[in-house]
């Protein structure tokens, strides 16, 4: 922990969710405005991430972790408190993955990439480093809602694994395709973590995941920082309260 | 009669404070409210005299209108306390400041910078993606609006024997347009949801996707725009120096369909069901709109030309006309009042989206 370089510092960051039912007309028009309910997803969460650290996220299921991953991906800002990246690109890694359905997988790339701010030259240059390794062939060609849902997995493994940004959240992909794509994207994933100059945030219920690739830890529960620190202690706190 | 009367100062009053309220989001105290409506009151009817008075109406003076006059003097009521209440908030408003106009201002010249040519990229993977599996390919571009106006002409122009000057041009020339404003309705109100894979994985400014939408739509304005020239030179049309106004038209007009659909984008994020509503008010507004008769001539007297002057499309589509078909320059007055009505239009519709797109992937 000595005085490296801060890469994501987050103060006090709280999220909430307005749990607005759908409206439609017929309600706007009958009702009066029902009281909305608010679900604290985040509750006052703050952590530092230097460069090259990697830290893994674990908690139960709903416990705010891919809130907290998406937050840091800028896809919503905090409803109070700070995240501030320093600058540096981010890129998020999840199941499920945004894609225009109708585009071929070769236009999908190029506009991923444009929004991960490249420029179209540096898209060029990795376009058949990401075909190769997405393993699927002819069908870079063809709309992306022909493609099955591993082959979807795999492209948008292969797009944010080859279009290296500064920092990288992870989120529950590491088991993405079959076997062998499996180990390829494990590996590949060890390779990009091992990176020094890349910064890391997994979110994973894998214990052993968590346990061989990061250097730190972080567990939440019901949208609270219980623990961070060392990846042995604090796993192993939590396998005792889950096991209660 | 009085309530008539009063009916020319109550509706824009009320209009320009209902703008004021959605630029506070609903937060105005009650007090607050009468104040502001008293203050509106005094600036329309004053902005109304002013205009009545330099249209030398004066002796006749609000009281002794013609019906044709009063509806005119509601609408130009409407449209006036429509960039008032934006001024207004400017000035009195605690949290509606320059400085804040400024900030969103440059964040917004920022955005449009860095995301254009992710638009454009956008745009043009989808135009090709419409038509990779097609047989025709790209040609359906000319040949749907082209099937359309054949349609039109022969519907209008020989069964209901429209009497316009060069009718399939004057038909092809409005439909065009048309179909740019309202596909750009229809695909406003879902497109955030129609795009929730690529807003819940990266940020990028909501209205970025519209725009690169409108981007799609106005390609294919232009090839129609394009037959529209070869129409004209074989239908002899005569061309003179007013066609320049196309271009001043055409922009304000981008703008009114960007802040329109802006605003709608973001509606439509919360209501579900708003997509039936535009659906059902876009087929109104396209017969009160012209697009295949001309609404000055063919709607009895005063109604007519007030629908031609006040609805914005409308006035579009008809000095677009004017310019290129029939060599009449467009009335420069109203042209300059649809320009501050779109731009205000515009900032309100993107001040809506930066201030809420937080919350679009929650909703969804």
């Amino acid at each position: 922990m000595e005085d490296k370089e801060i890469v994501v510092e987050a103060k006090n960051v709280c999220i909430h969710y307005r749990i607005m039912k759908n409206v439609t007309v017929r309600h706007n028009l009958f009702q009066k405005r029902s009281h909305e309910e608010v679900f604290e997803a985040v509750k006052n969460v703050s952590f530092t991430v230097e460069k090259g650290g990697i830290l893994g996220i674990i908690g139960r299921n709903g416990s705010g972790k891919s809130t907290l991953l998406r937050a840091i991906a800028g896809v919503f800002s905090p409803n109070s408190g700070t995240i501030d990246l320093k600058g540096h690109t981010v890129s998020l890694m999840a199941l499920g993955v945004g894609f225009k359905d109708n585009l071929t997988g070769r236009d999908n790339i190029s506009l991923s990439g444009m929004l991960l701010g490249f420029s179209e030259k540096q898209i060029q240059e990795k376009m058949q480093e990401i075909i190769d390794f997405a393993e699927i062939g002819d069908f870079i060609d063809r709309p992306v809602r022909t493609y099955s849902s591993g082959m979807h997995s795999k492209l948008a493994f292969a797009i944010t694994a080859m279009l290296e940004t500064d920092i990288m959240l992870v989120d529950e992909v590491l088991s993405v395709g079959d076997e062998r794509f499996k180990k390829k994207s494990l590996n590949k994933m060890k390779e990009l973590i091992n990176d020094k100059n890349r910064t890391v945030i997994i979110v994973s219920h894998s214990i052993d995941t968590l346990k061989s690739l990061c250097d730190r830890v972080m567990w939440i529960h019901d949208g609270e920082m219980k623990e961070i620190g060392k990846p042995d202690e604090v796993l192993g706190k939590y396998l005792e309260f889950m096991n209660k | 009669m009085y309530l008539i009367n009063s009916a020319i100062m109550l509706v824009p009053t009320v209009f320009a404070l209902f703008v004021h309220n959605y630029i506070c989001h609903g937060k105005l105290s009650f007090l607050r409210k009468l104040s502001f409506f008293l203050i509106y009151g005094v600036m329309v009817s004053g902005l109304m005299y002013a205009i009545a008075w330099m249209r030398n109406i004066k002796g006749t003076g609000i009281f002794h209108m013609t019906v044709s006059h009063r509806i005119e003097f509601t609408l130009l009521g409407c449209v006036m306390s429509f960039c008032l209440a934006f001024a207004v908030c400017l000035a009195f408003e605690k949290n509606v400041t320059v400085q804040k106009l400024k900030m969103y201002l440059l964040r917004f010249v920022k955005d449009i910078r860095k995301y254009f040519h992710y638009a454009v990229r956008s745009a043009r993977a989808d135009l090709r993606s419409e038509v990779a599996n097609a047989y025709l390919d790209w040609l359906w571009w000319l040949i749907e609006p082209f099937c359309m106006m054949l349609i039109y002409t022969l519907i209008f122009g020989v069964v209901f024997k429209a009497s316009e000057q060069f009718f399939p041009v004057f038909i092809f020339s409005g439909l065009a347009m048309w179909t740019f404003f309202s596909r750009g309705m229809n695909v406003s109100v879902n497109i955030v949801r129609n795009n929730k894979g690529i807003i819940s994985k990266i940020y990028l400014p909501k209205f970025i996707l519209y725009f690169a939408r409108m981007l799609v739509n106005g390609f294919k304005m232009m090839v129609s725009f394009v037959i529209v020239i070869l129409m004209m030179i074989l239908f002899k049309v005569p061309v003179s120096v007013n066609v320049i106004y196309f271009i001043p038209i055409m922009l304000v007009f981008f703008l009114f369909t960007f802040g329109l659909g802006s605003i709608l984008m973001h509606f439509g994020v919360y209501v579900n069901d708003l997509s039936y509503i535009v659906g059902i008010v876009l087929s109104m507004l396209m017969y009160f709109t012209g697009t295949f008769y001309s609404v000055g001539n063919r709607i009895p007297a005063p109604f007519g030309e007030l629908l031609e002057q006040f609805n914005p499309v409308a006035y579009c589509i008809a000095s677009m006309r004017n310019a290129v078909l029939y060599c009449k320059a467009p009335q420069l007055d109203l042209l300059v009042m649809w320009a501050m009505v779109s731009i205000v239009l515009a900032a309100l519709g993107v001040y809506t989206v930066y201030r809420n797109e937080n919350a679009y992937v929650k909703v969804i």
